[in-house]
Parts: C-alpha cells; structure tokens; sequence
C-alpha cells in the first residue's frame, strides 16, 4: 500500500474570532500512526479534516508527499478517512458501501468484486454483504467503515474518533487491532482523539493540542514521562503537579521547596544550569511510582511526604490513592496490590517515590 | 385517537361518501359497479385518464429540474438574497383564482405581452398556453415549490458526514448528488413529488383556464356542475381520482418504508458561501426560474392598476380605482380571508402533528385508517367535500349558534382545515421521520411521559416541518376557490378568491378589482412567508430547514 | 371528550358574534355582478326601510346546487340569475314558489318580446329584464390580424375567422344553450348543426365560463366572442377598445327572479320581486354599468339615446318553439360537448385542413382540381355532421337518458363521441389528400 508523508506548513484557521487552528507545523513520516490528542475544541478534528480538504485553511500550506494540496479539493486527494459517526450510507448496502469508492475509480466489475470481499474479510465481516448498514451491529458498522475506506487503498488513513461509539471492550478490541491492521499495512495513519491511552497505545508519535496549538509533540514515553507543559501532565494520564523554588542544585540532584512547603528532590541527568537555584519550577509526579509506607516503614527512596488516606478504590491490578499531605492530595496507585497491606482511610501513611520519578516539567 | 379519527369521519369521510355514493348505486338505491365499467368503456375518458397521468408525471419531471436545484441552492449555497429566494419561491402556489389565470393570458397567451414581442420582432408566436402542452406549463410553474420545500426539509436533514464520505472517496458534483445527496433526500423529494402529482391530476383551475377539458379533473367538474343534470359520471370520476391518489400514496409509502431513513441529527451542512462563476450561474438560474414562475404575479400586479390593456404589450390606462374599491369600499374580503386562513393552518398545524405522531410512533389500531382519511383531501374536489357540507350539516343547528353550521362562517375553517390537512400530515410525517425514536425514549427514560416527551423533545425538532406545512396550508387556503364558491353563506362573509370571483363576473368594476385583491392575496402570503423565516431563521434555520 | 365541549361551545361563541341578526332580511342568492346586486341592494334598502338585503353571491351551477342541498331548511328567499336553464330546473324538482304579482306590475310588462315568452306561465319565475344575445368584437385586435368585424352568426363559419372566435360551452350557459337552440330551429336541425359544427371548428377555444368569453374578447386573446348583450355593452361603457352588435337574427333571453319555496322571509320576498318588476326597479337597468333591457316597452322613452331596445329590434322572425328547447335540452347540450366542446382539436383541425385544401385549389392549376373539389366537399360534409336527427334528439328515451342512472346515457355519448372522431378524421385525410392533388 503506498504510504504518504504528510507535512503541515503553519496552519492556521479561524471561525469568527476563534482560532481553531493556530500556526500549526508538523511532519508526519511515511508509514507512521500519527495522533492528534487533545480535549474537544482543541482544534484536532478541524485538523484531520484541512488535512482530507474539508476545511480549507486560512493560511499555512499542507504537503502531501511534499507537494503542496491545498488548492486540491476532497475527492482528489486520495486520503481515506473513518468518521465519528462512520457514515454509512443507509441507502446502500454493505457492499455497495464499500464498492462505493473503488466504482468512483472506474475499476472492472470483477474486480471490484473481488476487492470489496478481500476487504471484508480483512476485517472479518464476509457474508454481511447484502445486508444494510442499519442491520449491523456498531462494531460491525466500525469495521464496514475501515473496510469501505481502506479498499481504496489510500495515500494515507485519517482516522477521527473511530473508537468513541463502541462500547469499552468492544474499544479494546478494535484498537488491538486496528494496531495490527495499520502496522501490517504500513499505511500513514493520523488518529484523532481524546483518549490518551489510545493514543499512548496506538501511536508512532504524538501532537497533544490545546486550544488550536499543537503544545507537545513526540513519541508516546516522552509524552508520558516527560511531560513539558502542565497541560500535557495533566491531560495525559493522572499527575501530581508540584510548584516549587529550587532550593539547591547539585550533583544530578535538585531539591525543590514546594508552595506547600514540602521538599522534593528530583534527578536530572543533565546538570542543570548554573544559577538554578531560587528558580521557579514546576514538577510532576505519576501516581504509580509513588509507593506507600506506614509511618515507621524505612525504605532506599530519597522523596518522603507523610500524609493521611483520603480515599482509596481498589482496582485490581493497583490500588488508587488519595493521600492528604501538606494540605494537598497526593495520588498513589500502588501497583500488584497482592500480598501487600491494604491502608484504610484515616491511617497516618508516608508516601515514598525515587527523585527519578520525579519529573520537571518547566 | 377516537377523538381525532371522529372529527376526521365527520367532515370528511362522511360527507364525500354521501356525495360519492351517487357513484355505486343504480336507480333503485342499490350497490352497482356499473357506473365505473362504462367509465372505463368510454374513449374520452379512458383519454382523459391517460391525459391526467401523463400532465401529473411531466409536470412532476420538469418541476423537478426546476425544484430541485432551486432546493439545493437554497440549503447549502450561502449568497445574498436567499431568504428573498426561499419566500419567491412559494409565491407561484398563490397564482389567485381567475385572475392569475388572465393575468398570465395577458403575459403568455396568444396576444399576450411575450408573442406581442415576438411577432414584433420575429413575426412568429409560440403558442405557450395551447393545448396539454400549456396546461402542464402552467401546472409546472405552479406546483414546483411544493416539491421545492419538502426536498429543501428533507435536503438539510442529511448528516453532512454522508457527503463528506463521498467526496473524501473520490465522489464529487452531479456524481456525488446521484449518488448520495438525492437517495438521502429521497422522503423529502417523494413527498413533494406525490403532492405534486396529486394536486395535478385533482388540479381544476388550470386546464379550465387554458379552455382544455380532456383530463378527469375538469371532465368531473363539467359534469357534477352542468345545470340540471345529475350525472353519474362526474362522481364515477371522483373517486376513481380518489383511488388514484390514494394508490400512489401507498405505493410511495411502500417504497420510503423499505429504506431506513431516520438519522440522528449532527447538525446540517453548513451553507458554503459562492463565488465568482458558480455564483453567477446560481444567480441566474435562481432568476430564470423564479421569473418565469413569477410572471403571472407581474401580469396581476400590472393588471392591478390599468384600466384599459387589450391587445397591447403593456396596459393602455393605468387608475388606482381598483385599490380604493376593495381597499376602502369593500374591506371585509381582507379581513375575512385572514381570519379564515390562519385559524385554519393553525388547526391544520395542531391536527397534523398529532396525527403523524400517532402514524410514526404508535401502534394502535386503526391509526392507518386514521391516515387514509386524512389523505383523502388531498384527492378530493373541493365542489364534492363542499357539497357534502351542504348535505350533512345543513339539517342540524350548530349547539349554542342557532343555526346551521352551513350559515356561519366557521364551515369555511372547517373546509379550509379538512382540505389542507393532508399537507400538514404529510410535512410533520416526513419531519417527524427523520426524529430519531431514542431521541424520544431518552427523554421518557429521563421521567418526561408521553405527553411531555410529545411537547419538549419531539415537538421542537419538527417544528420546522410543522411550519412548512402549516405555511403551505395558509397559502393554498388563501386563494382557495372551489369549496369556496358553494359554501361562503352571505357576500359579507366572502373571503379574497370570493371576491375575486364576484369582480370578475363584472365587465364594468372588472379584473382590474380582482387583480387588486389578487395583489393583496399575494402580499399577504409572501408577508407571511418572509416572517416565518425570519422568526424561525434564528433558531433553527430557515422555516424549511431543521 | 371535555375538550370537545370547550372546543364547540367556543365555536359556539365565534358564530354567535360574527352572526348579525336583523328584523327584516331578504335573503337573495345571484350570479349577478356585483354592480348589479349592490345598485338593488342600495334601491330597495332605501325604498324599505328597516329591511337588510343578503346577498349570497354564487355562480348559477353553483347556485343551484346550493337551493337544492339546503331544501330540507332553505336559508334563501330569492332566486335571481340570467340562465333561464337553471330556473326550470328548479321549478322541475318543486322548489320555487309560484306567486302572482300585482296586477298594475304586470299589466305593464307584455307576456312575449317577439317569440320568447317573458315570465314563467305558472307565475313560478319572472324574467325582469332581457338580454339580447350577439358579437363583440377587440377593435385592436381585428385591426392587428386585418379582419372585417362580423356581422351574422354564418360569419362564424368563414374561414377568414379561423382560429379568432371564442364561446362559451351550451352545456356550461344557459344562454349560450339558447343561441345554439335559436340557430337549430331558425336554420333546421341538419343545417344547424352544419353551422354549428364549421363555427365549432372555427373557434380558438372554447370556454367554461360564461364570463371567460368577454374577458378573452377585452384582453385580445380572441378576436370576437359570442356573448350576451350586456357583456359587451358594459365593456364598450368602460372603455374597453371593443364593439358589440346583435346579428339580424338574435335570441332575446330573460333574466329571471325567483321566490324560493320555504324561504324564511317570503314578504320580503315578495316585495323584492314586486320592486325588481316595478318601474323604479326597472329603470336601474339603463345604468351604463348594468347595460340590461327593461321588460316594460314604455319606459325606452325615458332611457338613454340609441339604448337598443328588443320590442323594436327584428328579432330573427322565428317563431321560438320553448317546449321543444327545453324538452331536448339535456340531448342537444351534451351532443354539443360530445362533438365539438371535448373534440375541439380534432374538430379545429379537421376545418383547418379543409381550408387548406380550399386555398390549394383556388390557387391550384393541377388537372385533378375536379376530383379535390369532390374530396373536399365531402371532408365538409363529414365535419358538419350531426351523429343524430331531430326525431331522436326528442325521443322519449334519449331524453329520459339524461335525467336517470341507466347505462343508456353513457352508450350514446360513446357513440357520438366515437363517431365524431371517426368523421374528422376522415374529413382531415380527405382534405388532406385534396391539397395534395391540388398541388
């Protein structure tokens, strides 16, 4: 299948006096499955949908293999796209849904033929083919609209929430394989969402957007362990943000005096600037690598916060925390929970994580 | 349900089978199918049937390459003048009685203002008015917007997705619309393609203007209305018109039940500005058609004020006389039409909904007899329902009115009321079609009961679809003529198309009056057109969209 | 069902409010236009004080139908149109009330203008006023197409008119019916009907509405129409560029008024009749916008300058047989429409193409000009034919035909209407081929 490399050139447009997009620039390499993450009307739809050539933009140039499009309306540029809603035609059955693009393509008869039942029964759905869209479950729906896209065998698949109507196994499921279907096809795939385990699961890379902007861009661990907004902490998976002053800068160590007036001692392995110290920085701590003591416990971890329980779920495979301290909660999963004491609310608990963990945000 | 399916028998099944038995029945009194075998042994009727679907499918065709454009212009191209597009477009259904058929005379005919031109300048005439070929003319230019506004409803329902799809697929343009746009818009365009064919074959006004006589609608009227004679013929005609319209309902019906419309709602497609060329060629076409489909309006409003215009291109005299008269001498014409009119829509309105929403949403048994009573307006001449009127409710007195209903003025609401209703039924059936049933169960989940669900939920969405027929009931009521004539109890009591019809009887006072009155119909309808865009434009689009 | 309660006793209240009730009304169904029935309303309003005239304005077929459905409780008290059809009608199924009229009123008005009787002879109707039947004409139009305006009802039938003439249906105007019957009875049947049918074919439409033929004559879509004298003279009087003229051989019809039987206000009634027939009543007409002929021959003195007057006029000098008119009215107003009115185009261009061939021999010089002349007479004579005689056009069962719901009605209009089509087009192939030999 071939794959296109899809650049975006300053992007920018805007509805009235809202920005939608603003001043966007980004590159998407061939084969890659590229996300746009970000909450609704942080313009990632409006995105994928100047990239299909539905909104034109108001300035910025797309390249689609390096060839400026968009002057080039929808139907001619050739790059395949599942909507929300899938937009099946009700009219028209299942296989006149997916033939749908490759008669617009003047392909035989028999080929077509041919074509439409390998794209079935890519995703599984052979014998469904006479049967109208209304008749099919939502998940088959989903995949009649992956088939009817991919049977064209696009430039490239755009991909806008195709997960959100299904319900949470049914998501699982697709989104395993909607993995496998994209890495076997090598296609360049840009995914639209505001699920960030999908996103974190699916992706090659990663544009995490705020109102119009892009304001983080790389690979699913960066984005997740190296967060460089609080935004992006915050948004992608659960944080716990610390404001604080750097009180001393040492040897790959920094400690920072909190506004709760906590310290925090944090690893970096690039020393940090000279004159760091009395700088204001903002850190982020993840849930899971905070693990809990009662108030006697010793342990090796540099960082120690006594609090009490706030509230706590057992999840199964972790146990989730609230923990008061320095009048703040502090989340704490604590992972494989087997075997381990279970704290109760109320308990006087020490929360113990490694300067490692602890990440700088700005 | 009992409710409304009683007042349906009442006054209009009811009063048509007791006019329409005539047709069944031999000397004796006894049931006979006699009457409708020699119907179909007869040449000239077996011709006029042939003539009454051959008008009502061409009139359908060529509306529709007039309508449907003009719909899709109207919903998804954003330009100027558009609101002023949407309300032109529903004046050719105000053509007024007589006059508009003068009028258009004065502009088409054989010595009309366009073959004075042309003989002018080229010493040749075209004879637009003659024959079929000028009957479904006029019937075209007359009836398109009825398949214009249901399309337009049905058109801006469409879930933009549907065509992005497409489009992103390598579908574009006339393909793209084939394709996708036009199945999708399909209850829409059918439901106004069926009143269309409908209204034509029942249509009178038009071939008897045009002095043709060969088609069963004015064959039936020539008949039932010929002093002295009784003739069997005319009801035979009736209701084989009855079955006919009643036959493609259902064959529609069956077609639109086969396909799984319903959607839920995304918002529309928003209306993308033209530009340059495109722009132009939708001005134009946009001009063309409304134009043409206007031109009886100019000749009534010229024919408003001349005095004197005979055989000439433009009016030899013009006078304001005819506004004094029936603005300042003979007000009550006005009044009257207003009050008649909008408490009939308003009805229509209210029974509409309540009828389609029974239709779609319940199932209780008998509401599809509740719907073929409702339709059989649409397939039955006014002179049968006004004569059933006379026949039925003349014996008793109204309760509280001493007097017969037939001498008030109410029994002109209620044949307004009946004869528009289909209209209303079928405009909130086709809205309420495309309502998403969980729409409504989410709503009852949430502890609203049926009632409630009825008015908070279901009842805003197809407010639009409401209005449209409700509009479509007021406008066709306003110039309503047939049922009119025979039942309007005293000359006071006359609305508009009555007095139009008394001023053209009149060679002295003449057509110049009636065009007057004409001229105010049309104003009164377009007025209240544009404020319904106006006021519903706002929330939810303009009064065809939602 | 509270609902419907409310709902009818509000209905209830609109009806009473909008319903004006007066001691002294007389109510009064027309097809009369409006400058008529609203200049008597005023007259006799003034002359009685305290009496309301309601006028219920309805077309004639309509108004009949209206007197006939409210029977059982008439709400009308008079009857007043032009078409004499309608009131017979109306005597025949019993719902007009016969009353004499005092006899200083009628000792005025002569029992008969020229032949036609005047008043019902059982008092049950009166005619108050008489209308000549005749020709107008567009003066910009005849002018434009370079025609001679016409004179006699044959001029009807020349081929110089073609395509210019316009009528209205006998089946849809009584008095159009009584033009038809005063050709058929002043030229005899066979001959009449050959009239008839060469002007049919001659005409460029034929209308529904008796109105629709001055309204086409004013607006210059035809040339000339056959329209009853007050149609013309109203227009000539509004300024219309047209002219009018009664033919030598006209029918002079009675416009009528009737007392309703059971009528809720038969006094009022009465003294609206005696009114209309009276010399105050009677001298309204002469209004240049009414244009109608009074009944009582002495009051012409007192009218307007070269206002025609019908107990002058030569009119037609035949003696008008009215039982044989109406006896066979049903019979000769459906033949009518079987042949000519529903058959028009084939008519029209049977006698199209008759002229055709006519001009092809006038100006032809072929050796076969004999044998076309011969084709073409005989394509005249098939488009002047009347599927029926006379005889049966009284016959007992013909007639009865038209008034019950046997099948025998239906079977002769088939028959005429087949054999009409089968008679035009053989006259069209006829003459079609004598052009051909012609040229």
């Amino acid at each position: 299948m071939p794959a296109a490399e899809i650049r975006l050139e300053k992007i920018s447009k805007r509805y009235g006096d809202l920005w939608a997009v603003r001043e966007i620039t980004l590159h998407i390499k061939r084969g890659e499955f590229y996300t746009f993450l970000g909450p609704s009307g942080c313009g990632k739809s409006t995105l994928l949908r100047t990239i299909a050539g539905f909104v034109s933009p108001d300035e910025g140039t797309v390249y689609l293999d390096g060839a400026p499009v968009n002057h080039i309306p929808p139907w001619e540029r050739d790059v395949g796209m599942v909507f929300q809603n899938y937009a099946l035609w009700p009219h028209l059955s299942v296989f006149e849904n997916v033939a749908f693009g490759l008669r617009e393509r003047k392909i035989p008869r028999d080929e077509i033929q041919r074509q439409v039942q390998q794209a079935l029964e890519q995703v599984g759905l052979q014998g469904t083919e006479r049967r109208r869209p209304s008749q099919l479950s939502g998940g088959q729906q989903q995949r009649v609209a992956l088939a009817r896209t991919l049977v064209i065998q696009p430039r490239a698949l755009l991909l806008d929430e195709p997960l959100s109507n299904l319900d949470a196994k049914l998501r699982a499921e697709m989104r395993i394989e909607l993995l496998k279907l994209q890495r076997d096809l090598g296609i360049t795939t840009i995914y639209v969402t505001h699920d960030q385990e999908e996103a974190l699961a699916l992706s090659t890379r990663i544009a995490v957007m705020e109102s119009g902007r892009v304001v983080q861009e790389g690979e699913p661990r960066e984005i997740y362990e190296q967060p460089r907004e609080k935004f992006v902490a915050e948004f992608v998976g659960k944080s716990n943000l610390f404001i604080g002053t750097v009180a001393r800068a040492g040897d790959g160590i920094i400690e920072v005096k909190t506004e709760e007036g906590l310290t925090i001692r944090a690893a970096f392995s690039s020393p940090l600037l000279p004159g760091a110290a009395g700088k204001k920085v903002l850190l982020n701590i993840r849930p899971e690598a905070i693990d809990l003591l009662a108030p006697g416990e010793e342990a090796a971890r540099l960082n120690r916060i006594a609090g009490k329980v706030a509230a706590l779920a057992y999840q199964g495979s972790f146990v989730e925390y609230e923990i008061e301290a320095g009048g703040r909660p502090i989340k704490a999963n604590v992972i494989n929970p087997k075997g381990k004491r279970l704290f109760q609310r109320g308990e006087e608990v020490a929360a113990v994580f490694d300067p490692k963990d602890v990440a700088l945000v700005s | 349900m009992a409710a409304l399916l009683a007042l349906l028998v009442l006054f209009i099944l009811y009063p048509v089978v007791r006019v329409l038995w005539v047709s069944l029945s031999d000397e004796e009194g006894k049931l006979t199918l006699l009457h409708f075998a020699n119907f179909f042994r007869r040449p000239l009727f077996r011709e006029a049937l042939w003539n009454s679907l051959l008008s009502g499918v061409l009139v359908v065709l060529f509306g529709s390459l007039m309508a449907v454009p003009l719909a899709y212009f109207s919903v998804r191209y954003e330009f100027r003048g558009k609101i002023l597009l949407q309300t032109l477009a529903t004046l050719p259904l105000v053509i007024p009685p007589f006059v508009g058929a003068v009028a258009l005379q004065l502009i088409l005919g054989r010595s009309g203002m366009v073959n004075l031109l042309l003989m002018r300048w080229f010493d040749w005439s075209v004879p637009f008015m003659e024959g079929l070929t000028g009957v479904v003319l006029v019937q075209t230019l007359h009836f398109f917007p009825f398949i214009m506004l249901n399309t337009a409803v049905s058109l801006s329902n469409i879930d933009p997705s549907m065509e992005e799809m497409a489009q992103n697929m390598g579908c574009r343009g006339l393909r793209l619309f084939g394709r996708i746009t036009l199945p999708l818009m399909l209850p829409g365009y059918i439901a106004g393609s069926l009143l269309t064919f409908i209204r034509v074959i029942d249509d009178l006004g038009t071939p008897l203007m045009l002095n043709y006589k060969n088609l069963l609608a004015p064959q039936a009227y020539l008949r039932i209305t010929t002093i002295g004679i009784d003739d069997v013929d005319g009801y035979v005609i009736c209701v084989i018109l009855v079955i006919l319209s009643l036959v493609s309902l259902a064959a529609a019906r069956k077609y639109l039940g086969l396909a799984e419309y319903a959607t839920v709602q995304r918002g529309a497609v928003a209306a993308r500005p033209v530009h340059g060329r495109k722009r132009f060629l939708v001005l134009l076409f946009c001009g063309l058609v409304l134009g043409i489909s206007l031109l009886p309006h100019m000749g009534i409003f010229l024919l408003s004020f001349s005095k004197v215009w005979s055989f000439s291109i433009l009016p030899a005299t013009y006078t304001l006389d005819n506004y004094t008269e029936i603005l300042f001498r003979v007000p009550h014409f006005v009044r009257n039409t207003l009050l008649y009119t909008i408490l009939a829509a308003g009805l229509d309105v209210i029974l509409g909904a309540a009828i389609a929403f029974l239709l779609l949403r319940s199932r209780i048994w008998g509401r599809n007899l509740l719907d073929a009573i409702a339709t059989l307006p649409l397939a039955i001449p006014g002179v049968v329902l006004a004569v059933g009127y006379l026949r039925v409710f003349h014996g008793w007195d109204f309760p509280g009115a001493g007097a017969p209903l037939t001498s008030t003025w109410f029994i002109l609401v209620i044949a307004y009321t009946m004869r528009r209703l289909p209209y209303t039924v079928r405009a909130s059936y086709a809205a309420l079609q495309q309502v998403h049933v969980s729409l409504e169960e989410s709503a009852q989940n949430l502890g609203a009961n049926r009632l409630k669900t009825f008015y908070k939920v279901t009842l805003p969405l197809i407010t639009g679809g409401l209005v449209a027929g409700g509009l479509i009931a007021f406008i066709t009521s306003s110039v309503e003529l047939s049922s009119t004539i025979m039942l309007v109890p005293r000359f006071e009591l006359g609305p508009i198309s009555y007095g139009i019809y008394v001023y053209m009887q009149s060679a002295a006072l003449g057509r110049g009056a009636g065009a007057a009155l004409g001229v105010v119909a049309i104003l009164l309808v377009s007025l209240g057109t544009y404020l319904t865009h106006r006021v519903f434009g706002g929330r939810a689009g303009s009064a065809f969209r939602v | 069902m509270n609902r419907a309660a409310v709902l009818s006793s509000l209905l209830a209240i609109f009806i009473v409010a909008t319903t004006p009730l007066f001691a002294k009304e007389v109510v009064i169904v027309t097809s009369f236009p409006k400058e008529l029935f609203e200049t008597y309303k005023k007259a006799f309003e003034a002359k009685n004080p305290g009496t309301k005239v309601i006028i219920n304005s309805k077309q004639t077929n309509a108004g009949v139908t209206y007197i006939r459905e409210t029977k059982t409780r008439p709400e009308a008290d008079i009857f007043w149109v032009s078409a004499p059809d309608a009131f017979q009608t109306l005597k025949a199924d019993g719902l007009l009330d016969k009353y004499s009229p005092p006899k200083e009123i009628m000792s005025r008005i002569p029992a008969k203008i020229g032949t036609f009787p005047i008043h019902d002879p059982d008092g049950s109707y009166f005619g108050f006023a008489v209308s000549g039947y005749g020709l107008m004409w567009n003066k910009n139009y005849m002018q434009a197409h370079k025609l001679p305006a016409p004179k006699e009802w044959v001029d009807l039938a020349n081929s110089r008119y073609y395509g210019h003439t316009v009528i209205s249906a006998p089946s849809r105007s009584g008095t159009t019916h009584l033009t038809v019957e005063v050709i058929l009875q002043a030229y005899g049947w066979d001959k009449g009907w050959a009239l008839l049918l060469n002007s049919g074919g001659n005409m460029g439409a034929i209308t529904e509405r008796s109105f629709g033929v001055p309204e086409a004559v004013n607006s210059g879509q035809y040339g000339i129409g056959v329209v009853i004298d007050f149609f013309g003279l109203s227009a000539i009087a509004s300024g219309q560029p047209v002219d009018f003229a009664y033919p030598s051989l006209t029918s002079v019809v009675p416009a009528s008024v009737g007392i309703v039987k059971g009528g809720p206000n038969p006094e009022s009634a009465k003294a609206f009749v005696n009114y209309l027939l009276g010399e105050a009543g009677q001298m309204v007409l002469f209004s240049p916008e009414i244009a109608r002929l009074p009944v009582i021959p002495e009051l012409y003195a007192k009218g307007p300058k070269n206002y025609p007057n019908p107990f002058t006029m030569k009119l037609g000098g035949l003696d008008f047989n009215n039982r044989l008119s109406s006896g066979r009215r049903d019979v000769v107003n459906s033949l009518y429409d079987h042949i000519i009115t529903f058959r028009h185009r084939e008519l029209k261009e049977a006698w199209g193409t008759i002229y055709r061939a006519e001009e092809a021999i006038a100006r032809g010089k072929g050796k076969d000009l004999a044998q076309a002349r011969n084709l073409v007479a005989e394509a005249r004579k098939l488009a002047s034919q009347a599927p029926i005689n006379d005889k049966k056009a009284s016959d007992k069962d013909v007639v009865g035909a038209f008034k019950s719901k046997s099948g025998l009605k239906a079977e002769l209009e088939t028959e005429w209407e087949k054999l009409a089509r089968a008679n035009y087009a053989k006259a069209k192939e006829l003459a079609e081929k004598a052009a051909g030999l012609a040229r």
